[in-house]
This record gives C-alpha cells, sequence and structure tokens, in this order.
C-alpha cells in the first residue's frame, strides 16, 4: 500500500507541482486549497504525512491552526510546514504548534522529497528497538541515525531533521570545522549565512534545556562550526583541519545550480 | 552674508530706543520755552504791578530826585548781594519815602526793579540781578560731565552791564516811555547769562512820567530746565540698562533654545538620512515648542517613510517567492520527465536564471534578516583580533584565487556584541573587495586607534568617482563597475554599515591613497575594561 500524502496549499501552480512530484515517487497525493476542506478530510481520514503551507487564503496563520488541529487528531503524523516566509518567528512558532520540520518554498523538489523520505523513514522506526550499529556515540551523545534521533546523557533531545543532520555532520568527526557548505550539504538544504546561525542557536538551546553546561559545538568565526568534546579549548588555527575549509557561498553562485533554498531546517 | 544671531538682531532692535534722548532734548526745549514765557510773563506782571503802585504820584517826580553816581568812577555797585535791600540816591530818599516803602516790598522777588524817569536816570532801585548761592546744585550723577557737555550751565559769574546812575536807552525802556508795556532779553556784556528786562510805564495824569524796569537773568529757568532734562535723561538710561540687558538674557535663552533645537534635530537624523529615533519632548507652550513638535512629526512621517523603504525590498522578495517556487518547482517536475537532450539545454539555463534570480531576492532581504539577527543576537564581550584572524583563514580558503595580507593588532581587541555577525560583516567587506580586486593582495588590517577598533579593507582596483564614498553604503548602490556575472545589489556594504552602526561604530569609504585602489574602513568603539 502506498504511502498518502496531503498537500495543503492554497497556490494550485504550486500544489499540483508538488502533487506530481511526489506522485511520481510513488506516493498517493491529496490536495487541499483550504483549512476547512483539508480538516475535514483528515477527521474522514488521516494521511501518513501533510505537507502545510501557512498562508491559505486570507488568514496568513491558518497553518499553524491547521498543524495544531491535526496534531490533535493524531500526536504521530509527520507535519512539514512549506510557506514562503522564512523568519525564525514563524519557523520556531511552526515547531511549537506541533510541525516536524521546516521548509522554505524555494527548496528543489529533491530537497523535498528528500525530506518527506526522511520523515517517513524517522516514524517508522520510532517504534522499533534501536541497534548499537546504527548508533553514534561520541561521549555523553549518542544519534541513531536510523531514526534520526539523538540523546544527551541518556535524555532524548528533540531535534527536526535539519538539526539532526546538522548534529551529526558536526559531531561525526569532533573538532574538525564544518563551514556553512558542509553543513548544507549534510543537512540536506541550503540555507544563508543569517540562518545557519539561527539553526545553531537553536540547536545550542536545545540541548542546553536538557544540560545547561552544554557546550560542545563551538564557533570558528568566519569558518564554520565545530564539535569539542569536553571543556571548549582555545580557537586556535591548529584545530582547523577540517575536511572542507570549503567554497562559501560568493565563489560560485552558479556551483550550486538547483539547490537555493534560503531556510529550513 | 555675516551671521547676524537673535541676541545682536533684538540689541540691534533696542537702537530704536536711543531716540528716547533726541525726544528728552526736545521735551526740554520745549520745557524751557514754557518757563521762558512764564519768566517774560511774570516779570512784566511785576512791572505792571509796581507801576500801578506808583501811577499817579506825580510828586515822585515832581522833585529833581537823582541817584548820584561817583565823579570819574565805574558806576558803583548799589547792590551788593548782601544788602538786598532798596537803595534810593539821597535826593530821592528824602524826596520819596512812599517810593521806597512801595519797593521795600518787593525786595523779596528774584528780580532787580528800578524806577526810572524820563531822563533814564534810576529813582529807585531793588533786588539784584544774581541770586543767592544756594542754588548752585552739587554733582549729583556720574553723567553730569556729560551732560555739561551740551547743557549750558547757569552762571552766576557775569558783569553787570548796568550803571548805577542811569539805564541805557534801550528798546523796552524806549517803548515803556512812549506808554508800551515791553519786554525784551539781552546778554550781559560778557555773554555768560541772558537778562530779561520788562518794563512798564507809569502814568500821572495822561503822561508818562517814568518807568518800573524789572530784570532777572534766565539763569532760574536753565538751571530747571537742565535738572527736568538729566532727571529725564536718568531714567532714560536706566530704562536702557534694564532693557538691553532684560532682552540680551532673553535672546540667549531664546537662542538656546533654538540652539538645543537645531542639535536635537541633528542628532535625530544620521549620516544616511536615517531617522534615529524622536525628538526629545518638547512641552514649551510656545513657537518654539511648535516648531519641535512640528519637526518631531515631520521625523516621525520621515522615519515612517524610511522604515516603508526599508521593508520595500523585503516584502518585494517575500511577494516574489511565490512566483518563483512555482517556476521552480514546473521546472523540477520538467527535468524529472523523459526531454530530449536540447530541451534539457534550455532547462538548464532557466535553473541557472532562476537561482541567478533566487540569490538577488534572497540579497534584497537580507538587510531585513540582519536587522532581525540582530535584534535577537545575544550581545557579548569578545576579541575582534581572534574573530578577524579566523575569518581571514576562512577567505584564504573560500577566495584561492586571490592572496590576503593581514596585519593583525599588536593586542587583543575586546568588543562588545554579536561576534558570529561581526564575521558576517566581515564577510561582505571582503566579497565587496574581492568583487573589484583588478590585482594584488587584498588587504586586511586591523589595529587599535584610542578607544576603538579600526578594521580596514584594502584591494587595488578602480578608485570611487568623486563623492561616492557615502553613497557606497547605501542599499542598492553600487558605484563601481562590475562584471555583471554575479548578482551585484550593492547590498553588501549597507550591510557593513548597518552592523557598524550597531555596535556603536561607524564605516567609511575612501579611495586608497595612492589612487589605485578603494579602503572601506570600519570603527568599532571597544569595551571598556571587559574581560574577555
Amino acid at each position: 500500500m502506498s504511502r498518502r500524502i496531503a498537500i495543503v496549499e492554497d497556490e494550485p501552480a504550486i500544489r499540483e507541482n508538488y502533487a506530481d512530484a511526489l506522485r511520481r515517487q510513488g506516493y498517493e497525493v491529496a490536495t487541499h486549497a483550504t483549512r476547512d476542506a483539508a480538516l475535514a478530510s483528515f477527521r474522514t481520514r488521516l494521511p501518513d504525512l501533510a505537507v502545510v503551507d501557512l498562508g491559505l487564503g486570507d488568514d496568513p496563520d491558518a497553518g499553524f491552526t491547521l498543524c495544531r488541529e491535526l496534531r490533535a487528531l493524531s500526536p504521530t503524523v509527520p507535519i512539514l510546514i512549506l510557506s514562503a516566509r522564512d523568519s525564525d518567528v514563524d519557523i520556531v512558532s511552526g515547531l511549537r504548534v506541533g510541525a516536524d520540520d521546516y521548509l522554505t518554498k524555494d527548496a528543489s523538489l529533491p530537497h523535498l522529497a528528500a525530506r518527506i523520505a526522511a520523515l517517513f523513514r524517522r516514524a517508522d522506526l520510532s517504534s522499533s528497538p534501536a541497534s548499537a550499529e546504527d548508533v553514534v556515540v561520541r561521549g555523553p551523545l549518542a544519534l541513531d541515525v536510523k531514526r534520526m534521533t539523538a540523546r544527551w546523557r541518556d535524555r532524548p533531545v528533540d531535534l527536526t531533521l535539519t538539526e539532526f543532520w546538522m548534529v551529526h555532520a558536526l559531531a561525526r568527526h569532533p573538532g574538525h570545522v564544518k563551514d556553512r557548505d558542509a553543513l548544507m550539504r549534510e543537512a540536506n538544504t541550503v540555507v544563508d549565512d543569517g540562518t545557519i546561525t539561527s539553526h545553531v542557536k537553536r540547536i545550542r538551546r536545545k540541548f542546553q534545556a536538557v544540560d545547561p553546561a552544554f557546550d560542545c559545538i563551538a564557533t570558528v568565526y568566519g569558518m564554520g562550526y565545530r564539535w569539542v568534546l569536553g571543556r571548549l579549548g582555545s580557537l586556535g588555527s591548529e584545530l582547523v583541519t577540517g575536511n572542507s575549509p570549503g567554497t562559501r557561498q560568493r565563489t560560485s553562485p552558479r556551483g550550486r545550480a538547483g539547490a537555493w533554498a534560503n531556510s529550513s531546517l | 552674508m555675516t551671521r547676524l544671531g537673535i541676541r545682536a538682531q533684538l540689541l540691534l532692535v533696542l537702537t530704536v530706543f536711543l531716540a528716547l534722548p533726541w525726544l528728552g532734548v526736545e521735551y526740554a526745549r520745549e520745557l524751557e520755552r514754557l518757563l521762558r514765557d512764564a519768566q517774560d510773563r511774570t516779570l512784566s506782571g511785576t512791572a505792571q504791578a509796581v507801576a500801578i503802585a506808583l501811577h499817579d504820584r506825580p510828586r515822585l517826580f515832581d522833585a529833581p530826585v537823582r541817584l548820584v553816581a561817583p565823579k570819574g568812577g565805574a558806576p558803583q555797585d548799589l547792590v551788593d548781594a548782601a544788602a538786598a535791600r532798596p537803595v534810593l540816591s539821597a535826593g530821592a530818599a528824602a524826596a520819596a519815602p512812599e517810593l521806597e516803602q512801595i519797593l521795600q516790598g518787593l525786595t523779596r522777588t528774584t528780580a532787580r526793579i528800578r524806577v526810572v524817569d524820563r531822563d533814564l536816570g534810576v529813582l529807585a532801585h531793588a533786588g539784584s540781578l544774581r541770586r543767592a548761592a544756594d542754588d548752585a546744585q552739587p554733582s549729583r550723577s556720574l553723567l553730569d560731565p556729560v551732560y555739561a557737555l551740551f547743557l549750558p550751565r547757569p552762571n552766576e559769574d557775569f558783569v553787570d552791564d548796568e550803571g548805577s546812575g542811569s539805564v541805557p536807552a534801550r528798546r523796552e525802556i524806549l517803548a515803556a516811555l512812549d506808554g508800551i508795556p515791553a519786554t525784551d532779553r539781552r546778554k550781559t556784556p560778557d555773554a555768560r547769562a541772558v537778562v530779561v528786562a520788562a518794563a512798564h510805564p507809569i502814568w500821572v495824569g495822561d503822561r508818562v512820567r517814568g518807568v518800573v524796569l524789572v530784570e532777572e537773568t534766565t539763569n532760574a529757568v536753565l538751571a530747571e530746565r537742565n535738572r527736568a532734562f538729566e532727571r529725564l535723561f536718568n531714567i532714560v538710561v536706566a530704562i536702557l540698562v534694564v532693557g538691553s540687558a532684560a532682552l540680551t538674557l532673553y535672546a540667549t535663552w531664546l537662542s538656546s533654545r533654538i540652539r538645543r533645537l537645531a542639535r536635537d534635530a541633528e542628532a535625530a537624523i544620521d549620516r544616511d538620512g536615517r531617522v534615529r529615533g524622536p525628538l526629545p519632548g518638547s512641552g514649551a507652550r510656545d513657537e518654539i515648542g511648535d516648531l519641535a513638535r512640528s519637526y518631531s512629526g515631520v521625523l516621525a512621517r520621515l522615519a515612517g517613510y524610511a522604515t516603508y523603504q526599508e521593508q520595500l525590498a523585503a516584502r518585494l522578495s517575500h511577494e516574489l517567492r511565490t512566483p518563483l517556487a512555482v517556476v521552480r518547482s514546473s521546472l523540477d517536475n520538467l527535468s524529472a520527465s523523459p526531454l530530449p537532450q536540447e530541451s534539457r539545454t534550455y532547462i538548464d539555463r532557466a535553473q541557472d536564471g532562476l537561482d541567478r534570480l533566487a540569490a538577488i531576492l534572497a540579497r534584497m532581504s537580507e538587510a531585513a534578516r540582519l536587522e532581525e539577527a540582530l535584534g535577537d543576537a545575544d550581545r557579548v564581550s569578545f576579541d575582534l583580533a581572534e574573530v578577524v584572524a579566523g575569518c581571514v583563514e576562512g577567505y584564504r580558503g573560500a577566495y584561492p584565487q586571490r592572496p590576503f595580507a593581514y596585519s593583525p593588532p599588536a593586542e587583543p581587541l575586546p568588543v562588545r556584541g554579536a561576534p558570529e555577525i561581526v564575521a558576517q560583516m566581515l564577510d561582505k567587506l571582503v566579497e565587496n573587495a574581492v568583487d573589484f580586486a583588478t590585482g594584488g593582495a587584498v588587504g586586511i588590517s586591523l589595529a587599535r586607534e584610542g578607544d576603538r577598533a579600526r578594521l580596514a579593507v584594502t584591494n587595488e582596483g578602480p578608485p570611487l568617482p568623486e563623492g561616492a564614498g557615502e553613497r557606497l553604503f547605501e542599499p542598492m548602490m553600487s558605484v563601481r563597475p562590475q562584471d555583471g556575472r554575479t548578482p551585484h545589489l550593492g547590498l553588501g556594504l549597507a550591510i557593513v554599515r548597518i552592523v557598524a552602526t550597531r555596535h556603536g561604530g561607524e564605516a567609511t569609504a575612501a579611495n586608497r591613497a595612492d589612487g589605485r585602489g578603494v579602503v572601506v574602513t570600519v570603527r568599532l568603539p571597544l569595551a571598556s575594561g571587559a574581560e574577555l
């Protein structure tokens, strides 16, 4: 039985384009233009995953309401917010009302498909027991790469997909500096300088909510971030042996053709 | 045009009141005229009164009474001040006790009264031309020497022209002898005083038998006039002094308020014409208060407009995102379908254009996003030298085609702010320098400059056009030629300025001293005594 995805989006061209792309991936797709239509359909039958736009019709925040309503109907169905808006406020609000991930509309269809596949994988595996070989352990940090979940000192840290992939990219090679491009690549997204700072800040906060003494993600100004084991050392350049000081945005905007997106989690 | 402050203007207006002394002079002149008229009338009245008492007393004139002048000498001054009693010639005294009695009653006047017969011989004589010395007023004010310059002083030290035995045949006497009362004024021979003389005929029957001659100097009038003028002038001077002091104080207060308003207005808008904040409220209920309030209103509207303009780019980029997403998802779908190779080429080109469009849109909302990040960022004390050093390492990797020359500071430079945003600012500076560099190394230097850190990024390349230094920091401004390949909306330096300003610093651009390149300088205040 193919998986069923609901797309709630008021712009017909985008809605149909997404639907076509997802159908090509083998999903069954139901499309809704308004919050009421979507909600009515959800009540009849829950989708396996919902892609929700924030602004629907005249209500710029209809997506938030719909997320909350869908979350009330099902605590487990993955919700992906797909919006033109990319402000921190919108991202944080969206995650707070129960969305699992947040993607801006200028993400490419392959990005979207990758997200959806990852969300399904995480949903599928969350119930099955973890096997040791799937877990990356770095001191107090344990990352289950299959389920895409993180634990710090044996307590779960609630990360979005983007955040999980970023932490994974950093923690896999502790001490190595990951620049923006490397993080984007690993997290299957493209973000700008300002947004990656927000992401890292949010990740730190989530860990600090579990352990206030958390300071394993160090900023290496002008280069990127790295995972440090234990206390934060000096930020000397001798540690900059990262696998990729890499290219920065300005070197070749065209080098990443098809991969432009300004914000995602 | 020389600048004339409000104080100077008000004092200039005050010079109108310099007309007041002139008014005083006019007033004194008028007063003098009135006093003289009054004196004339008084004298002729006195003369008339004496004459009335002497009318129709032929006995007085029958005897050949004459005042006897000492032979061969100057006329004896019969009127010495100590004895202001009527003095009669010996004959007259014997023959005219009545005349003596009548004149006796007049010695209290300040005038000299003489009775003259038709032959101009003096029959009787009372009083003196000189006034008592007690009238001489003592110097009372500082301005007396000034008044003395233009107000003639009454002078009691004059030469009396009259002999004692007879009087000259002057106009008023001759007129009186003809039966017509007359007054006249004349100068004393030494011209030190003016004498007013009134003559009245004495009738005996229908004949004029003699003349009463009453004379007085104008000194009393002069003294009175001087006193009045001086009093008036003293008041005027006092008013002028107090008035100009008050006006100067008022003007000082007024101009200080206006200067303060100008200063506040100046400070309310920064170099880029952005409104920093509202004017400090003015509660003054006058025109200057109104001006401050209306200026405040103008500023608020200006700020609103500036905000609108600032948001315009961000809103526009936001609005364009949905259609962009339509194009992108359509292209993605198209790529996924089986297509001839020819079509692939066009899809690739369309994707390429779309990426550039997206890049431009991202840049357009960059400033707004940065403002958001700045509002959000935690402010910490950090070592700017460390951040810059790290960044420069990164640039060497990011721009392998361009060498970097970094000159680090001799000491740590503690700055308070958001280090990741300062790093972002440096990214923009370097990005800009690399974009326009035509050769050589991009120079980055960081040094302490007093209580500020000075970060300069230079590149070799075309110099800035004249006067472009400031415009360079405006959003959407690019004044240097570019290759047209990379999207360059000139938001980079606008962001540099936003970050610098929000950290309490400033950003400037200038041509290099050798004219073969450009240097963009950012100055940030050092955190005072902050521990890293």
